[in-house]
């Protein structure tokens, strides 16, 4: 039918009309409604349809108290179900073809408080007039009812013919020209060809074209120039690095814990697994596999196990006085909620407390898919395990090349070592002799207390303070030695029943601090005269962390020293200080220690023992005395490996020793890259599997009924063959049946691709979701996708491949008009750019971007004080510690997220905290965008460096250095006018830091980067000016 | 169906405007962009991004009672049993077992869980009466005394939350769990701004001083599922008062105007090329950018403030950073015509040496809290500004640990905020404690819980909480949820 403006005027006439008339015909019904889809610009056929008109109008206004949730539901009356709603009581809501006669329409209609529909109290606004001739339409159509669309396994129907059959690249363009033709509209011309680089570069790989790129497409006369363009993109590394960020969206990933202090968690192997997946393109199913149940998997590796980190990427709580168990509970459900709205675009939470208000889910249904995930041995509170040490995928040659080079120097160690191996036995044999001092505990001749305690010497030799017990001490003592050489003191804290714990320190928790061991001589001639000895270094069998016993040797009597957790640990401890040179002719002096405990708190030690060694040999290691004094046969392999290597440094021969550094070195590095291996939190089952309850209205401690493990009964049934676990919830979400899975993923992909999905409501497929802009084609797109073996890059190619993707996406004033969102695919997309991709576009620009794959997050550019404003607990919180160096100028997707302060200049651009499953960003447009922009340093230095690019390889003239920036900014040439407002811009700026280089200095110190000296001053802060333009135009933040 | 809206929705049902599928084509009230957008409504709409209609269209649900809310919002949980509800009953069971039969098996952090007295704590500070109301508050809070007469406290409050993190996120998101939209991005929503150079939405933090501070999170001014610029706009009392608001360049405001003037025409040859409407917004943000680079040092500068403001305020208020401080600036926004002002203080969590500590944090924030209420009132703001004080949940009566140096647990069983301002009923108290402040004696009719607070805060805007609502993942969603009523007893 013909349709134009002045049609649709005409509908707005007839629709006033229409609501005064009683009787109207049907074909005027079917007219009216044809135009009153022609004018929401989507549809343009003459009958209602259940699923795509009347659906969406019963689920939203009726459902709540007249659908599937039976708590709810008000009057018996079921809307959902076709029996029940024609034949409810006497006067049936819906009477099949007889509209007069539904009480549905009359209460839809009425004015009366008490009979209407929504009631008013329902907080449901009533039914707008097209709403209600619409549901008159269909009633008098017969009221058929479909099942949910979304629930029916997808079905490929043939791409339809079209008029502009030339105009069809590949089948999605005859859908989309299909519906255009119907309303007599067009698509746009085919993007010029800088337009289509710069587009489909910015989306596959998330950066912009260089010119050199640019150029070589230009140049390339060939007929798959594009298609070779975007094989090129697809196969590069960058791909997978930019396919990973909204699925670290989707997996709500984070650094941090979450909650409270929101403290670091090593999580970011797991990140390089989704890289690496991406850019091996790991077909989608197996994709899911892995990720939902790849430690359940037959042929399970560290790597499957590894992808089950998903899961494992929830908020994790440390705060002290939680409940373990609701905590637990929450994470549980976190996994169902997000599982559903990534697979399925279900809204599954719903079900937690209810039966859903709008879809097929009983809240007993909830609770059997969380059977799947509540069998994790996990805790609330701090539950951080299951965890493992796995290398990144994207790091997983560091060890092979480090494994062949230890190989080769062990066998260098063997080759020198000779035949029988090294003699360790001999060796041993040797300790005795040689090695093994000879303590020899000593009396003190006189001690002082300067604290004021009683110092008695007790039967075995020690000594016990006793009496007062003053905040800080220092004990005195004197030694005569009958020895002709000591070359070390060793001092024994003896656990004694006189203090708090029984243990052996006078601190009020039982612990002590020694912040000082220093020891002294003086000749029996001159009694009063005492030097300090030097102490070369000394050994603890125990320190506390950050209270090592060398911190008592430090030369400092401050607050630090040695301390032994004898606040939780009550043994006796032993530390051997060893001097730098022996003390010579000991017997004829006065040995003196002097212990300090100058921490406070009365912590010092209890009781005390002293010994000297009687000669020059230094005393082996506390730990090689342990060691040899246990019998060989119950040594530790460790144990022996320690001892063996202690043996050979004592007595092998030079050459041997050399090739057994080699080794050693080449193991401590090995060591360090093991040690870097973060433990990565994945998925496990208990052996003894939870029981799983109904929980009453969600609450962790209302369980009811016991549930096993299932699906909802409204989708397909689980597989045949498999454990009822979540490799049988894994499968089963790709069965190729399944009517959500691909048609979901497939309409992510798309609305990345066009920035709106063909279902709009991308997390919502359920009857409250927006029907799909092209139902054949994203059911067709899903299908093709299953059958191309779930192939990701593949189903990115064949979109971007077609017609409707190459179009120009220039806006006509009646295109925004009528179709501002573009859902009817008339031209090209265009949209603001995301905020990493904008960060990294102007690294890229500035040549400074740093393209290295994987490994820990990065700490670029911060706001000072930013973290510590909002989080400043002492000892628990964290400081932001800016990186240095390459890191400051890695890709946005690897730096440090803390959930509760995410990156600032992308929280600005739209990017959420990833607390919660985020499938859809919002794209805002805010001046504080503008303040990052003009601001942050990370794009005020990247303008510093664009600059030096103009100038340098921009050629001589000021008009090749400015379009030069330009084309890298947005990929084209300026034109004539943007040229000449550029540059007088620079050369008002040039003339204003001439005459004032302190501004040009000013400009050209931000950020780490060294400037180029060789770059003229004024030139270089002019051209910098111009630079910072060009990085605020709309069309740098923008694909189009 | 409450009897406190039946009128008002009889009323306003003609001119609600539900948010239906049609769209009604007015622009969104939006928090940055509100005036900017009157010229360009369409260009608005979709900046809210693909799929995100715009909030509150047409006139409010109610007649508005005020137009702005200050929230003092005080982490970590000031004692009621030592701050508003007295309590002289206690006198007579200090030291005592707390009897089973008032714990009712309630449940207990696992802070407290395994201790096995619960030996009750009387106020460790006396209280007096104040004002022509003789509202009795305790010695702790003596500048308080001075407000008396305008303050509502509500000693029935009751939360679900017992710990802080959840507790505080339920009380600013309507929700234990991250994911909601915060109380005042739902405000910046629905309303919108009133300032052309300043956002609808400001978060003062305090610079903390207790070694014990709770930390904050994003969340708790961020906008959930709302489009993302209905998020609170931090006003930071160390380095650039808003996030890159200054030019690390030092440009002087001629460079800048001169860079915006080149950056404008750039960008509308830009869009006469391509038609594309978000350039002219992005023009628009860039504009207000430049008019905030003067509008909030102007605002963050209290140079201007006469004397007689820091005798009221206290010394305090000239340290940026300071409860006293952020109260300042609170009223300065507010003049400025900010919706939506979250201050925090959060160093009240005491578990133990709470009879020294409290009166450390209450000194910090006494004189600012009063100082506030008396200026906002003596500059006739107060009767159009809604201004609550309360933090997250209560603290037991009961000591944790032992002797004179006590602290106390989380106590989400009863606790005591105060409202004042448009619509309150200042002078009063509402709800009662039992004789132990444990449990709330007419909760089923005047418990006061946190989404009824919240319902009541939106009430007081103009603003039926039951219709405030954004569609995400197919449901309509509330600050809310399904709950809240509006407490009418608080209501003058």
């Amino acid at each position: 039918m013909p349709f134009d403006d002045s049609g649709r005027m005409e509908f707005h006439d007839k629709l006033s009309h229409l609501k005064m008339s009683v009787m109207i015909s049907r074909f005027q019904f079917s007219l009216f409604v044809l135009f009153l889809f022609s004018e929401c610009g989507l549809f343009a056929q003459d009958t209602p349809q259940f699923n795509r008109d009347i659906r969406a109008i019963l689920s939203d206004r009726c459902y709540t108290c007249h659908g599937p949730d039976s708590a709810a539901r008000e009057a018996d009356l079921r809307l959902d179900d076709r029996d029940i709603a024609t034949s409810n009581g006497d006067t049936p809501a819906i009477v099949p073809g007889k509209p007069a006669e539904s009480e549905l329409l009359k209460r839809v209609r009425s004015n009366d408080e008490l009979i209407q529909m929504p009631p008013p109290d329902s907080g449901k606004a009533p039914l707008s007039e097209k709403q209600i001739i619409l549901l008159e339409a269909w009633i008098k159509n017969g009221a058929e009812y479909d099942d949910h669309w979304a629930f029916i396994s997808p079905k490929q129907a043939d791409a339809p013919t079209v008029q502009h059959q030339d105009h069809v690249r590949n089948p999605i363009d005859a859908f989309v020209l299909k519906k255009l033709e119907k309303q007599g509209l067009k698509q746009s011309p085919q993007a010029d060809p800088r337009t289509l680089i710069r587009r489909v570069s910015l989306d596959l790989t998330g950066l912009p074209p260089t010119p050199a790129e640019i150029d070589a497409f230009l140049k390339d006369q060939s007929k798959n120039a594009y298609e070779k363009l975007v094989d090129r993109l697809l196969s590069s590394n960058r791909y997978g690095e930019h396919m990973a960020k909204p699925w670290l969206d989707a997996a709500r990933y984070a650094d941090t814990n979450g909650y409270q202090y929101d403290l670091e968690r090593e999580q970011w192997v797991w990140r390089d697994w989704v890289i690496w997946a991406f850019n091996q393109n790991m077909p989608f199913d197996e994709f899911t596999r892995q990720q939902i149940a790849g430690d359940l998997l037959p042929n399970a590796n560290d790597l499957t196990r590894l992808a089950t980190g998903f899961h494992r990427n929830h908020p994790i709580t440390i705060e002290g006085g939680v409940i373990d168990e609701e905590y637990r509970t929450e994470y549980v459900v976190d996994r169902v909620v997000t599982t559903s709205t990534v697979w399925m675009g279900m809204t599954m939470l719903c079900g937690r407390c209810h039966d859903h208000k709008y879809d097929p889910i009983s809240q007993k249904e909830f609770y059997q898919l969380s059977a799947f995930f509540n069998r994790v041995p996990e805790r609330g509170l701090n539950g951080f395990d299951p965890r493992r040490k796995i290398e990144s995928p994207l790091q997983s040659d560091r060890l092979q090349e480090i494994d062949k080079r230890l190989a080769a120097v062990k066998q260098q160690l063997q080759q020198v070592a000779g035949a029988e191996g090294l003699p360790f036995a001999k060796w041993e044999s040797l300790v005795k002799a040689d090695e093994q001092a000879n303590w020899d505990v000593t009396v003190p001749t006189e001690m002082k207390s300067a604290g004021g305690a009683t110092l008695t010497v007790q039967d075995d030799q020690s000594v016990l303070a006793s009496g007062k017990n003053p905040v800080t001490e220092e004990y005195i003592v004197d030694l005569k030695a009958d020895a002709n050489a000591i070359s070390a003191i060793r001092l024994e804290a003896i656990k004694d029943p006189s203090t708090v714990n029984g243990g052996t320190g006078r601190g009020s928790n039982g612990n002590y601090v020694m912040t000082e061991f220093i020891v002294e001589t003086a000749s029996l001639e001159k009694p009063g005269q005492f030097d300090q000895v030097a102490i070369s270094s000394a050994e603890a069998d125990y320190s506390q962390k950050n209270y090592e016993v060398n911190k008592a040797i430090d030369g400092n009597i401050d607050k630090s020293g040695w301390a032994v957790d004898g606040n939780t640990i009550t043994d006796s401890r032993t530390a051997v200080f060893i001097m730098a040179e022996p003390i010579k002719n000991a017997g004829e002096k006065i040995i003196r220690v002097k212990m300090s405990f100058q921490f406070g708190l009365s912590h010092q030690i209890a009781r005390f023992r002293l010994a000297v060694t009687k000669g020059e040999a230094t005393p082996l290691t506390l730990a090689i005395q342990k060691i040899f004094e246990t019998p060989i046969e119950k040594r530790s392999p460790q144990q022996k490996l320690q001892f063996n290597d202690w043996l050979l440094r004592k007595y092998a021969s030079p050459e041997i020793r050399q090739a057994a550094d080699a080794v050693t070195v080449v193991e401590k590095e090995r060591q360090t890259i093991v040690n870097s291996i973060p433990s990565t939190m994945i998925m496990a089952e208990q052996t003894q599997p939870r029981t799983t309850h109904v929980l009453y209205r969600g609450e962790y401690d209302q369980k009811r009924d016991v549930v096993d493990s299932g699906v909802p009964a409204a989708l397909p049934n689980l597989p045949d063959g498999v454990p009822n676990n979540r490799l049988a919830l894994a499968e089963w979400l790709v069965k190729p049946d399944h009517p959500l899975t691909s048609r979901v993923f497939v309409n992510r992909v798309w609305q990345r691709l066009f920035g709106v999905g063909i279902v709009k409501t991308s997390e919502d497929f359920g009857s409250q979701g927006d029907w799909p802009s092209h139902p054949e084609l994203l059911d067709w797109l899903a299908v093709e996708f299953v059958e191309m073996n779930w192939d990701i890059k593949a189903l990115q190619k064949l979109i971007v491949m077609s017609g409707t993707y190459r179009q120009s996406s220039v806006v006509t004033p009646e295109q925004q008009a009528n179709d501002p969102e573009n859902r009817l695919l008339s031209r090209g997309p265009r949209r603001r750019l995301d905020a990493e991709v904008v960060r990294d576009s102007a690294l890229l620009a500035s040549g400074l971007l740093v393209e290295k794959l994987g490994g820990p997050s990065v700490f670029p550019y911060h706001p000072k004080g930013l973290w510590q404003e909002i989080n400043n607990r002492p000892g628990l919180s964290r400081t932001y510690k800016q990186d240095t160096g390459e890191n400051l100028y890695r890709r946005s997707l690897y730096t440090f997220w803390k959930r509760t302060v995410p990156p600032p200049s992308m929280a600005t651009f739209d990017a959420p905290e990833r607390e919660f499953c985020v499938v859809r960003r919002s794209r805002t447009n805010t001046p504080l965008q503008a303040f990052v922009m003009l601001h942050d340093p990370q794009f005020v230095e990247a303008a510093r460096k664009l600059a030096e690019r103009m100038l340098n390889n921009g050629g001589t003239s000021v008009d090749g250095q400015i379009a030069h920036g330009f084309e890298i900014i947005t990929s084209r040439r300026p034109n004539e006018q943007e040229l000449k407002l550029l540059k007088e811009t620079y050369q008002k700026r040039l003339l204003q830091y001439q005459q004032n280089s302190a501004d040009a200095t000013s400009l050209l110190s931000v950020g780490d980067s060294p400037r180029d000296e060789s770059l003229d001053l004024s030139q270089h802060a002019a051209m910098t000016s111009v630079a910072r333009l060009l990085m605020n135009l709309s069309e740098f933040m923008t694909l189009n | 169906m409450q009897p406190i809206t039946e009128h008002d929705l009889a009323i306003n049902r003609r001119y609600f405007f539900g948010k239906s599928a049609t769209g009604i084509g007015v622009a969104a009230l939006a928090s940055l962009l509100a005036k900017e957008a009157s010229g360009q409504q369409k260009s608005l709409a979709t900046s809210n991004g693909p799929g995100y209609d715009p909030g509150l269209t047409g006139p409010t649900h109610f007649p508005p009672k005020v137009k702005r809310v200050i929230y003092l919002c005080q982490s970590g949980a000031p004692s009621h049993i030592d701050t508003f509800d007295y309590k002289p009953s206690l006198e007579k069971l200090d030291g005592q077992e707390l009897p089973a039969s008032v714990r009712m098996g309630q449940r207990l952090t696992g802070m407290t869980a395994g201790q096995k007295s619960f030996a009750v704590a009387k106020s460790f500070m006396p209280f007096q009466q104040h004002g022509q109301s003789g509202q009795w508050i305790s010695d702790m809070m003596p500048h308080h005394g001075k407000i008396a007469d305008d303050i509502c406290i509500v000693k029935s409050m009751h939360t679900e939350a017992i710990n802080h993190d959840p507790a505080i996120t339920f009380f600013q998101t309507g929700h234990q769990q991250p994911g909601r939209p915060s109380l005042g991005s739902w405000v910046s929503y629905g309303l919108g701004s009133e300032s052309e150079n300043l956002p609808a939405y400001a978060v003062l933090l305090d610079k903390n001083s207790d070694t014990q501070a709770q930390p904050l999170y994003s969340r708790l001014w961020g906008s959930g599922f709302l489009p993302s610029n209905h998020q609170g706009v931090k006003l930071r009392s160390v380095g650039d008062p808003v996030l890159y608001l200054n030019d690390p360049t030092n440009a002087s405001l001629d460079d800048k105007r001169q860079l915006l003037d080149s950056l404008s025409q750039l960008n509308e040859l830009r869009q006469q090329e391509v038609g594309d409407p978000e350039i002219q917004t992005r023009i628009a943000a860039y504009e207000m950018s430049y008019r905030m680079q003067m509008s909030v040092p102007e605002l963050t500068d209290t140079s201007d403030e006469p004397e007689s403001t820091f005798d009221l305020y206290g010394e305090d208020a000239k340290v940026p950073g300071t409860h006293a401080a952020n109260c300042l600036l609170a009223r300065r926004l507010s003049e400025r015509g900010v919706r939506f002002v979250q201050v925090y203080h959060r160093g009240w969590d005491h578990h133990g040496g709470l009879p020294t500590r409290h009166p450390k944090i209450a000194k910090e924030v006494d004189q600012g809290s009063s100082a506030l209420i008396q200026d906002l009132k003596q500059r006739g703001l107060l009767k159009d500004t809604l201004v609550i004080w309360g933090g997250e949940f209560g603290r037991t009566v009961y000591k944790q640990g032992s002797g004179n140096n006590f602290g106390r647990d989380h106590h989400p069983r009863c606790f005591s905020i105060w409202m004042a301002g448009g619509g309150i009923k200042g002078g009063t108290s509402y709800g009662e404690t039992d004789d132990f402040a444990y449990n709330i004696v007419d909760r089923d009719t005047r418990g006061v819980h946190v989404h009824d607070l919240n319902a009541t805060i939106m009430y007081l805007l103009g603003m039926n909480h039951e219709r405030l609502t954004y569609r995400f993942q197919g449901r309509d969603y509330r600050l809310t949820d399904v709950h809240g009523k509006v407490v009418k007893g608080v209501l003058s």
